[in-house]
């Protein structure tokens, strides 16, 4: 009779929060895979209620230091749409920029801080500086760019000051955004190089038939908006519809609510997504460096998960270079937004995947009701799907091996589990 | 940018989080010392991630870190640590899970030779790390007595 194995790690590291993972194994059949999120629940949508709908995207800015530009946006958007306008032109173009910022310095931070040790065998990002000292410093460069991106247009790297439901207290000169390009210029070469870095690594196997779920942004690449949700499965609907197709659910190992496709089940988004659904919408020369190394039109490993990121910090670099080039000082920073009492739906794009906001508003605009579904959260499930794959494909390794190769198969998903949970022990238990 | 004599340059960092209780006490030490250092010397607050600190301290010979420990000691202790000498001891390694900490940054800052040659780190431990709390009474005493103590070294000279 085979034995039960467990295998187990109590905190998960290279991940943003807190949370574990269990695999149940009788001899070379998994029996069970969780991924565990016991972050403390973070109650955001239950205090926004009785705020101002102009205190949003303040407060949901605070869900996370990494990606507050996200959670800024979408609820932004969400009001707007309740009030009937749209923040476009050079104010748009501007949250386009803050939002290249924040990709830039969120996937620099994973690519080279989090996931990259797990493909170069070291444990962090300590001992990557000591046998790859010109990467790190790469990296930090890079992430320092980002970072000065989202200063310069919002005002404060973390949780940025300078946004607001309408636009923004105050918008920068040329000359500020002009500073920045000899830097952005770098950031690009550099991104460049990444990729084709990354692309020399060793990936694990493992290929899933995924559902990819993303922002349909009418001709652009996705970032900071976004009217439709499509899928590579033939889903194509507004985002005012979200909960008719999507399925949230409290599982027990889990403090952020699983979602699921109402029809199908699990679903990816992110970086893997939005190529997948959107890759010719690439800058040329992002796209251009994915065809340099060959990185195929859908990718269906998620451990090449990592040359998708790097692909995409180099259109970022471009995009920033374009929005740059193309900026007229505003003539005013902003614009009237008047609350209507209803339901107010914004998405856009995070790092990390879709990331959906709904409110609603009585006629003075005070919050009555507020949902967040952020990207992690919905990735959980197929973070799972992947585990209990690999483990099925590799239930020869060693305990060691399987634990580093499940967690690396947790960081293909970027997760950012404060966000996730409005994290990681692996328990592997085998019978 | 004019150094306090000897050709140092010198950067002084209090690391903390303002929110949550005696982790404050590294911005504390730098509030003290605000305006009362010699000229030259740069002071900054990080509530941000410590691999900044590697910006903060670029081009300086000497740095000086303060940031709130949790070890298991009274409140209040105070621990000096040469840091350029080898590697923080591990009880005094905090790394949150949103984070890397101060001693990894270090260590990275270490890896890419781009530790100051002088890094002095002062771990002053905490006895409560509640949201919202003040700083508890032993804590607010030893972040005197630790911005005292680096407002000696940096006007007399390294002891």
């Amino acid at each position: 009779m085979s034995k039960t194995r467990t295998i187990r790690t109590d905190y998960l590291a290279r991940v943003e929060g807190e949370g574990g993972m269990l695999v149940r194994m009788r001899g070379d059949e998994v029996l069970d895979v969780r991924l565990k999120i016991y972050e403390p629940p973070r109650f955001f949508e239950a205090f926004l209620r009785g705020r101002q709908f102009t205190e949003a995207p303040d407060i949901t800015a605070r869900i996370c230091g990494i990606c507050p530009v996200a959670y800024q946006m979408s609820s932004c958007l969400a009001m707007e749409s309740l009030a009937g306008v749209e923040v476009g032109g050079q104010l748009r173009a501007l949250r386009r920029l803050l939002y290249c910022g924040e990709w830039i310095e969120s996937h620099t931070l994973h690519i080279f801080m989090l996931h990259a040790p797990d493909f170069l065998g070291v444990p962090s990002a300590v001992e990557l500086a000591k046998i790859d000292p010109a990467l790190v410093e790469t990296a930090l460069r890079l992430k320092k760019i980002g970072n000065e991106v989202m200063r310069v247009v919002g005002g404060r790297e973390v949780h940025p000051i300078n946004v607001r439901v309408g636009g923004w207290y105050k918008a920068p000169s040329r000359a500020d955004l002009e500073r920045m390009v000899p830097d952005l210029e770098w950031a690009k070469d550099a991104s460049r190089e990444a990729v084709r870095v990354v692309a020399g690594l060793d990936f694990p196997e493992l290929e899933q038939d995924y559902e990819f779920v993303a922002l349909d942004a009418d001709g652009e690449y996705p970032i900071d908006r976004g009217g439709r949700i499509i899928s590579n499965r033939g889903l194509d609907f507004p985002i005012s519809e979200f909960y008719d197709h999507i399925v949230e659910e409290h599982v027990e190992h889990s403090n952020a609510l699983h979602a699921r496709l109402r029809e199908r089940g699990a679903y990816l988004v992110g970086p893997m997504a939005r190529y997948a659904l959107h890759r010719g919408l690439l800058s040329p020369d992002a796209l251009a460096a994915a065809d340099e190394v060959g990185l195929e039109p859908v990718v269906l490993n998620p451990f090449r998960s990592i040359i998708v990121r790097a692909v995409e910090l180099v259109h970022a670099c471009d995009e920033a270079l374009r929005l740059i080039a193309e900026y007229e000082e505003p003539s005013s920073p902003s614009i009237d937004v008047v609350p209507q009492a209803g339901w107010g739906h914004g998405a856009s794009e995070a790092p990390r995947g879709t990331l959906y906001h709904r409110y609603r508003l009585d006629e003075a605009g005070t919050i009555l009701d507020a949902k967040i579904v952020p990207p992690t959260s919905q990735n959980q499930k197929m973070i799972e799907e992947d585990l209990f794959a690999f483990v099925s494909g590799h239930a020869d390794l060693g305990e060691d091996e399987l634990r580093l190769r499940c967690e690396q198969a947790i960081r293909n998903y970027d997760p950012c589990i404060s966000c996730a949970t409005h994290f990681l022990t692996l328990d592997v238990e085998r019978e | 940018m004019p150094v306090p004599g000897a050709g140092m340059t010198v950067c002084v960092v209090g690391v903390g989080n303002a929110l949550r209780g005696d982790d404050a006490v590294g911005l504390e030490v730098a509030r003290l010392l605000d305006g009362t250092l010699p000229l030259g010397v740069r002071l900054v607050e990080c509530e941000g991630e410590p691999v900044s600190l590697l910006s903060s301290w670029e081009d300086c010979d000497t740095a000086i870190v303060v940031d709130a420990t949790e070890s298991g000691q009274e409140p209040g202790t105070v621990r000096r640590l040469a840091a350029h000498d080898g590697p923080l001891p591990p009880e005094l390694q905090r790394a949150s899970t949103h984070l890397l900490g101060v001693a990894e940054a270090v260590e990275l800052a270490r890896a890419l030779g781009r530790l100051p040659g002088r890094t002095i780190v002062y771990g002053i431990e905490g006895g409560t790390f509640d949201t919202g709390a003040p700083l508890s009474e032993a804590v607010q005493a030893a972040a005197a007595e630790v911005a005292a103590s680096i407002r000696r070294e940096l006007s007399e000279g390294p002891g």
